[in-house]
């Protein structure tokens, strides 16, 4: 279950919920990410995942599934009209390593 | 002595507001025409206060501490949240709150022993009320809204029986402790499967939706309760398809009614199985 590994007390979670509430923070995000990562008390496990783009990572520490989907709208953008938007797919990609091409293939 | 005027519930899903058009056209025929008869059952019910209970996606607390059960007071409920228009591309809306409806049915909750809040701030709304405000043209009908947002998603998660229980609770509530003649209409908002961020992201559970809409027209609730229990929804999409538990919270409401379907369609753009449904008082 995508649930499993969730944990309340991994802090990249209050991080990516105050993107969302907070349009400065996510001014200063776009334009300065080291600096906002850096300001929060992450783990260096936290900030290398949120540097490499590996969300398969943060998940596994425990980011909510649902704030890791917004964690890569951040990241990818959100205005994309499109359920397989760049966001989603980076995330699946992701997730699924090196399944990711032959999950993709199955389903065209 | 109120009573409930109309009891309905249908699915969210950004896909619907923001890429709508990226469905195919029966598809598209089919949840239009869902949403129009949730619009027309709103407006003929003559409902003066609407109680839509939806997921709250994260949104308006810290995953460390999160309630169960969120009851909206605000004058005014003002939405999207700016975060999500972009993705919802809908109007921005201001609906009528009813406070003193909404403080009465969470004061009669307090003892069902769920982490129960209310806030006369304005909530973050995402999809969750946007959505069903949009596509049903919530606003045209001039009803007040009670938004009631509820926990489908962030462990430990009030199950099909707790949700169940609420909407006992709240059916008794309206029917003893709200003004007579006021009319409280109940709107379920979530569901059907969907995977939200997780590794089925892109995937829909059609068998699950279908058997799920046919349990609930067949109408034995203890049967949907045994069956459509919290585990097996988040077997057909985790962290999200359990968003159908706000659907029990209005059969709760009501108690066993006879409940018709107002359409299901699967698209894969969307990301989720959108259907409707309505039970007759």
């Amino acid at each position: 279950m995508a649930l499993n590994h969730f944990n309340p007390l991994l802090r990249s979670n209050d991080l990516v919920q105050d993107l969302k509430w907070d349009e400065d923070l996510r001014a200063r995000f776009e334009a300065s990410e080291e600096d906002v990562i850096g300001s929060y008390s992450l783990t260096e496990d936290e900030r290398v995942a949120i540097r490499e783009r590996d969300f398969r990572r943060l998940y596994e520490m425990g980011l909510h599934p649902y704030l890791l989907s917004q964690l890569a709208r951040l990241i990818y953008g959100t205005g994309e009209k499109a359920g397989t938007s760049a966001a989603a797919t980076a995330l699946i990609q992701s997730l699924l390593g090196e399944e990711y091409e032959r999950y993709m293939a199955s389903r065209a | 002595m109120a009573e409930i005027s109309v009891a309905l519930a249908a699915s969210h899903t950004p896909g619907l507001t923001g890429w709508f058009d990226k469905a195919p056209e029966p598809e598209r025929r089919a949840v239009r025409s869902a949403f129009d008869a949730v619009h027309d059952a709103v407006a003929t019910s003559r409902t003066d206060v609407l109680l839509v209970i939806g997921n709250d996606h994260v949104g308006n607390a810290r995953v460390s501490d999160y309630a169960d059960f969120t009851f909206g007071l605000a004058e005014e409920h003002r939405g999207p949240d700016e975060w999500f228009k972009p993705w919802l591309r809908v109007e921005d809306y201001a609906l009528p709150g009813a406070s003193e409806t909404g403080r009465t049915l969470y004061e009669s909750c307090l003892d069902t022993g769920l982490r129960l809040r209310s806030t006369s701030e304005n909530l973050r709304f995402d999809d969750n009320l946007s959505v069903p405000v949009a596509m049903a043209d919530l606003a045209s009908t001039g009803v007040a809204v009670v938004p009631l947002l509820q926990n489908c998603t962030v462990p430990p998660v009030p199950d099909e029986r707790a949700c169940y229980a609420l909407g006992q609770a709240l059916g008794e509530a309206i029917r003893t402790q709200l003004p007579e003649g006021l009319r409280v209409g109940l709107l379920g908002s979530g569901g059907l499967s969907h995977e939200p961020g997780g590794p089925r992201y892109l995937e829909i559970d059609e068998k699950f939706d279908r058997w799920f809409l046919d349990l609930l027209v067949d109408g034995d609730h203890e049967r949907v309760l045994t069956e459509a229990t919290f585990e097996r929804m988040e077997e057909s999409g985790s962290g999200g398809t359990a968003e159908l538990l706000s659907w029990l919270v209005v059969m709760g409401a009501i108690g066993e009614r006879p409940c018709t379907s107002l359409g299901y369609a699967a698209v894969d753009q969307w990301r989720c199985g959108v259907g409707a449904v309505q039970w007759h008082l």
